[in-house]
């Protein structure tokens, strides 16, 4: 389309633009031209899902029943009946509290991540009434001509209509790293390859371009792929999926004994309504309410531990996805790189030199090789001179690494070599001025620049150029060899063959320099240089060196791969880069190790067709993305599963999301390899990592997308659970150490916690079986789970790993359960039971004390409650009234819940390990633990002694003497789970 | 063995298991053949793996569970394992009822048998009265025997029975002791301790010897109450404690006189301390009868008689039985 025709299309006027009244009423039909953030749901959903979610509703059933149980007791005009519409009360609050606790946490996290995606709102130059305004890019809509310079972020998807040198960067929509070209002219069918129209939210490099917006909002080409990208659909976190099946086995263990007592205690011919009220009591004690609670918090305590260390975590729960990753998808450019190229091989005096690419480099004397050679001094003065990369002004004070420059990245590279090397490059170049200079175009793939020379007794000019190594060889007929000037023979082009395929194997960019003194007689000082009629020699130059350029790894990734590997996490890499360059880095951090080939290795090795090489050989696979779109599932699944090492390049993001799915239908098969896996049952957990518009739908797919925090878009930060804030790889692997921790620490606080329970559920059984006075009330079991217990299972999320855990493989999801079977049962009939039974010495002594003997209080339970007989018979002959009975009653409960309280302070000992013994462990490493000691004991003697007043309360203060009765069970624990552990340690593998 | 189960069941899918056999399924050699002799089993675990699950397959799988019979397996264990498990917990458990039963025995070993080792809970006193049937009201017509005979039915019983205030009973075991003063026996803890008779004829009107009755077919019931028995309790200390009678809530005049007896309504010192049932075997608790002459009839009244004295507490909310007690009384005609 012309220029006219556009106007015409849009309404508008390329000169003036649109009306401001014209653009209002756009805006109003279309909207603001912004991205429609993900729909989120309402918080008042959110907040009710945490009221009826997980044990919530086992308690409102627990709370109406207790309702329901007033009403009938206040109909009949029962005595006390308030007791029990408390309870509801209590119960409710529970809920709610929990709920609200819960809530917050939840979007405590949300926020952290909103605060971080907020952006500051962009503004466009509009042109507008035929006036030039600042408008904020909101309020641009269709037909507006916008002027775009250099350094702009696109405000819309907008159709050139004219451009000088613009050149934006795709790279967070299509993935191509080069910045593209763009001039008014049409020049594909696609809109997305065709180079007269600019994406909304790409950046525009250099250049400056007029264009009419031709989309705005969500109908650009990147609010497209938002919008694919959320519907994709989230999956289910693992640990999501463990607190599920959880829940699902605590609540059915809490309904079936509360159902079966009910029957029982129906059959015995207790009333309806007493067994009601024992079915609450067994659903409270069953129910631990604080659980839920403190693991949210331990969640986002970890969230926050990672985030100290660059892990920004956005869904708490996808800190144990980490935990759990058995694949890492990961990208190349930034995440495994430093996203810098950097100057990595010098070939002078035929030979190879490597320079240092690592992140900080200083000084000239870091760098490994000779810099004594006059080769090198001819070299540098090239690598110098012939560059137009030039620092922002005002970096001084900046390590040279991180200084800005204004130049391409090669350029760029060179530069920041020379300084490092040579000191100030600017002075250099200032004292050898430049006279003349070709710039590098892709035709004749060199750049060229003539320069007066800094010694002042030499008035030759100085012809420098670099470029394409082969075409620089072309136009040299000597080389310089240790300073001297020698013939370029076939065996030193053999040389040059021989470094140049080494360096470009290596994944490297080459690039050659040659100069040439101009002899003095035939270039006087006023010579006129004129560029564009070439009067000065191009060819016969003097050949001095290569240097090669990479995107250099990242220092602590390979450590960090070689531990992921340890950690039978599988790393793959996904890049839209070169696959020789894809591969060299591989090798370089450790994706691929040394000793393993590809299948193209192999058949090198042997010298037999690629054909012919057994596939199962190799260990690692190069694919490219042509050869991937020609593959079926099945041959994707095969390379995923029978190779341990793979590099996926020249990718694009849609393949980039067929791959991540291929990973998810992997398992790890018993010892050899992998296998794929039908999709009803689950497969690997795979995480993700990526920065562009163009990853967010993979993102969403993995099962934890990371998401860059410098590179990364904000697209890719919304689909991302997590946000990588250094864009370094070995943060993962710090997050997954921090994840699989984390897990471990919950399966502790678990079974800490479900431990209590059958201390708390005992009681009730009892109580229904041999009819002796109620040992604890139900307020009182909800003051252990709510009270006592949450600091200290709360200090386990900060328990130090046993072992090195980076050492184990990545858990299975099928096998290694937050709860399992061993885990129940030896909470519940083991320690559960050894609690339970040092509970009631100590209960069974204050009765005892108080004149009722164990024998007596067997079967008492009808006249034990009868509010009328007030001159109940002890074992002495002494008479008690009912509220003294009571009184006892509750001192009974205080001392049962100080008893559970003291064998929890050696339950969370022993929890703190699951193998080693406690003294391998260290008993005082984990402060935390201590804070939890002091504060369950502290809970409980000021609940004792504190509140031993308030009736409602239920608590008594309790003789000094009943808080050491159930030490011998506590030490008893203790020594038990020493012995447990001893015998784990001696014979692994048996029960 | 049974960690060689583990394995082996913990592998989801079909291709491997054969193998894990071979590595540790020595002793199941012959089942591999029934195995492969077996297509279906293999097809069956297929399906499963494709997520299809009916609830035929479910219902297969439990059944498998409940009883394997390939790996000759209960509920996921063998009968070996099984019975080590049982074993296991069976001499867990006998292990903590023994230290269960020894904490017991050492506890039980520090109490003494005559005196509890805490009175604190049980004092000061409470109160009790009889006749007592359902609750605290005496409500009855003088007219209608029927209305008024449990309740004299009860105190005959109660003064029969449970006091055995009979007067031989009490002449043959119990001792005449010296009133208004504390009856204390040293000596050792353990040897028997002699009990003040308190007969039934100091009861006068309200004794039931003279009127069988109570005075209840005449409108004017007698009723008992009695102080709650504490061990090594003094009530008073040194001045006998009394009772007295009012209207609770109401008109004061609806309760216009009340007889007490015996003394005037006090309990007497020398029925104090008290032994313990083991030592004071024949302990009497002494009483104090009410006798309601002149109330109010045809009307609920509310009665709150209380216990006045040193020590004494009568006046807590949350305990109405302690040192008073409340009921309510209605005559009819």
């Amino acid at each position: 389309l012309s220029a006219s025709e556009l106007e015409e299309k849009y309404g508008t006027s390329i000169n003036k633009g649109l009306s401001s009244s014209r653009a209002a009423e756009i805006l109003a039909r279309d909207g603001p031209n912004s991205l429609t953030p993900p729909k989120a749901t309402p918080e008042i959903v959110k907040f009710l899902k945490q009221m009826v979610g997980g044990f919530s509703i086992l308690l409102w059933i627990g709370a109406v029943f207790s309702w329901i149980s007033f009403g009938i007791q206040f109909a009949q005009g029962a005595e006390s009946p308030f007791d029990n519409l408390y309870l509801g009360v209590v119960l409710a609050l529970v809920v709610i509290l929990t709920g609200i606790f819960a809530y917050y946490q939840e979007a405590k996290s949300t926020n952290i991540m909103a605060s971080f995606s907020k952006m500051i709102p962009q503004q466009a130059l509009v042109i507008r009434d035929a006036e030039k305004k600042e408008l904020p890019a909101e309020q641009l809509v269709v037909g507006d001509i916008v002027e775009i310079k250099g350094g702009d972020r696109i405000p819309a998807d907008i159709r050139l209509i004219s451009a000088q040198g613009c050149k934006v960067d795709n790279s967070s929509l299509t993935g191509e790293s080069e910045p593209q070209s763009r001039s008014c002219d049409f020049t594909h069918e696609n809109p997305l390859e065709t180079k007269n129209i600019a994406f909304y939210s790409t950046t525009c490099v250099e250049g400056t371009a007029t264009g009419i917006v031709i989309n705005t909002g969500d109908r650009t080409v990147i609010g497209r792929i938002a919008s694919l990208a959320s519907g994709v659909g989230n999956e289910k976190t693992p640990i999501a999926i463990e607190i599920e099946h959880f829940v699902y086995l605590v609540a059915g263990v809490a309904i079936s004994i509360g159902v079966l007592f009910f029957i029982i205690s129906v059959s015995m011919r207790y009333k309806i309504l007493d067994s009601i009220i024992f079915l609450i009591g067994i659903i409270v004690a069953n129910v631990p309410e604080g659980l839920l609670a403190t693991v949210t918090v331990s969640l986002s305590l970890t969230a926050k531990r990672m985030a100290k260390k660059n892990c920004l975590v956005k869904n708490l729960e996808a800190v144990e996805t980490l935990g759990s990753t058995s694949i890492i998808c990961s990208d190349k450019t930034g995440t495994l790189t430093q996203n810098r190229m950097t100057v990595a091989h010098l070939w002078f005096d035929n030979q190879i030199y490597s320079a240092d690419t690592s992140e900080d480099q200083t000084s000239k004397y870091a760098q490994p090789f000779d810099q004594s050679s006059p080769s090198w001094t001819a070299l540098s003065k090239i690598v110098t001179l012939c560059n137009r990369a030039e620092f922002r002004p005002g970096q001084e004070n900046l390590p040279i690494m991180k200084r800005v420059v204004v130049g391409d990245a090669s350029e760029t590279a060179l530069l920041k070599f020379a300084e490092v090397i040579l000191g100030d490059v600017m002075s250099i170049r200032a004292q050898n001025k430049k006279v003349a200079e070709i710039p590098f175009n892709s035709t004749n793939k060199f750049q060229l620049s003539i320069h007066e020379t800094d010694d002042p007794n030499d008035k030759r000019f100085l012809l420098v150029m670099k470029g394409a190594p082969e075409r620089i060889l072309e136009r040299c007929s000597t080389i310089m060899i240790n300073g001297k000037e020698e013939p370029l023979d076939s065996e030193k082009a053999e040389a040059f063959q021989t470094a140049y395929m080494e360096l470009g194997g290596m994944g490297e960019r080459v690039l050659g320099f040659c100069h040439l003194y101009l002899p003095e007689n035939e270039f006087p000082d006023t010579y006129p240089f004129d560029t564009d009629s070439m009067n000065f020699p191009t060819s016969n130059l003097c050949f001095v060196g290569l240097l090669s350029m990479i995107d250099p790894p990242r220092s602590t990734v390979p450590d960090a791969v070689s531990k992921c590997r340890s950690a039978g996490i599988k790393v793959i890499m996904v890049t839209g880069d070169h696959p020789i360059t894809a591969k060299a880095i591989a090798k370089s951090v450790g994706i691929i190790s040394a000793t393993s080939e590809t299948v193209e290795d192999i058949a090198k090795r042997l010298n037999i067709p690629v054909e012919q090489v057994n596939r199962r050989e190799a260990t690692a696979a190069v694919v490219n993305g042509m050869e991937l779109k020609d593959m079926s599932l099945q041959q994707l699944d095969d390379i995923l599963c029978n190779h341990s090492e793979i590099v996926f390049a020249r990718t694009s993001p849609q393949q980039k999301l067929i791959i991540v799915e291929g990973c998810q239908r992997q398992v790890r098969g018993q010892g050899k390899g992998w296998k794929p896996i039908s999709q009803a049952l689950q497969g690997a957990v795979v995480a993700v990592t990526g920065d562009g518009v163009n990853d967010s739908p993979a993102l969403k797919k993995a099962d934890i997308g990371i998401a860059m925090g410098i590179a990364g878009s904000d697209a890719a930060k919304n689909a991302a659970d997590m946000v990588l804030l250094d864009d370094n790889f070995a943060s993962i692997v710090t997050g997954v150490e921090e994840g699989r921790l984390i897990f471990d620490n919950l399966k502790k606080t678990i079974a800490y916690t479900l431990t209590k329970n059958i201390a708390e559920l005992c009681p009730f059984l009892i109580y229904i079986i041999a009819s002796i006075p109620m040992p604890i009330g139900t307020i009182t079991i909800l003051f252990i789970d709510l009270g006592t217990d949450i600091i200290p299972s709360v200090a386990l999320a900060y328990e130090k790993a046993e072992s090195d855990i980076m050492n184990r493989r990545p858990r299975n999801k099928k096998k290694d359960r937050l709860v399992n079977e061993q885990l129940a049962v030896y909470s519940y009939l083991q320690i559960g039971i050894i609690q339970s039974v040092g509970a009631f010495v100590t209960y069974f002594t204050v009765y005892a004390e108080q004149g009722f003997l164990p024998s007596t209080l067997l079967g008492v339970r009808v006249d034990w409650e009868n509010n009328a007989i007030n001159d109940f018979e002890d074992s002495y002959g002494q008479e008690w009234t009912k509220y003294q009975r009571m009184y006892l009653q509750w001192t009974g409960y205080t001392a049962f819940f100080v008893s559970i309280t003291i064998q929890q302070v050696a339950d969370l000992i022993i929890r703190k390990t699951r193998r080693n013994s406690i003294f391998q462990q260290g008993l005082f490493r984990n402060k935390v633990i201590w804070v939890g000691i002091f504060s369950q004991i502290g809970i409980a003697l000021i609940l004792s002694y504190g509140l031993g007043h308030v009736t409602a309360l239920n608590f008594i203060p309790l003789r000094f003497q009943y808080w050491f009765v159930a030490v011998p069970f506590a030490i008893l624990i203790w020594v038990y789970d020493e012995v447990r552990k001893l015998f784990i340690r001696r014979y692994p593998g048996s029960k | 063995m049974r960690a060689c189960d583990k394995r082996c069941g913990s592998v989801g899918t079909a291709p491997a298991r054969p193998a894990c056999r071979l590595s540790c399924g020595r002793i199941d050699e012959n089942k591999d053949e029934e195995k492969v002799q077996d297509p279906n089993t293999g097809e069956a675990e297929t399906k499963a793996e494709m997520g299809n699950k009916t609830w035929a397959d479910l219902a297969g799988e439990m059944k498998t569970f409940l009883w394997n019979p390939e790996e000759r397996t209960c509920l996921g264990r063998t009968a070996k394992s099984w019975g080590l498990i049982l074993l296991f917990y069976f001499v867990f458990y006998t292990c903590l009822a023994g230290m269960f039963a020894f904490c017991m025995y050492v506890m039980l070993l520090t109490l003494s048998p005559y005196t509890p080792t805490y009175r604190d809970r049980v004092s000061p006193p409470g109160v009790m009265i009889r006749p007592y049937l359902n609750g605290f009201t005496i409500a009855f017509n003088i007219s209608k025997r029927s209305t008024w005979q449990p309740y004299v039915d009860s105190m005959h019983h109660f003064l029969s029975t449970s006091g055995c205030l009979t007067s031989p009973v009490q002449e043959e075991k119990n001792i005449e002791c010296i009133s208004g003063q504390y009856f204390i026996q040293g000596g050792n803890e353990s040897e028997e301790k002699k009990a003040c008779q308190f007969k039934r004829s100091l009861l006068q009107n309200c004794s039931g010897i003279e009127d069988q009755t109570f005075g209840y077919s005449r409108g004017q019931p007698c009723i008992l109450l009695k102080m709650n028995r504490i061990i090594g309790y003094r009530p008073g200390a040194g001045v006998p404690v009394s009772v007295d009678c009012k209207v609770q809530k109401g008109n004061e005049s609806d309760l216009r006189s009340v007889d007490f007896y015996p003394g005037n309504g006090t309990f007497d010192l020398m029925y104090y301390p008290y032994y313990g049932k083991i030592t004071h075997v024949n302990y009497t608790s002494p009483l104090v009868a009410m006798h309601f002459t002149d109330v109010k009839r045809n009307s609920l009244v509310p009665i709150q008689c209380s216990l006045h004295g040193k020590g004494i507490v009568n006046d807590v909310n949350s305990d109405r039985f302690l040192g008073r007690i409340i009921f309510m009384l209605s005559i009819g005609k």
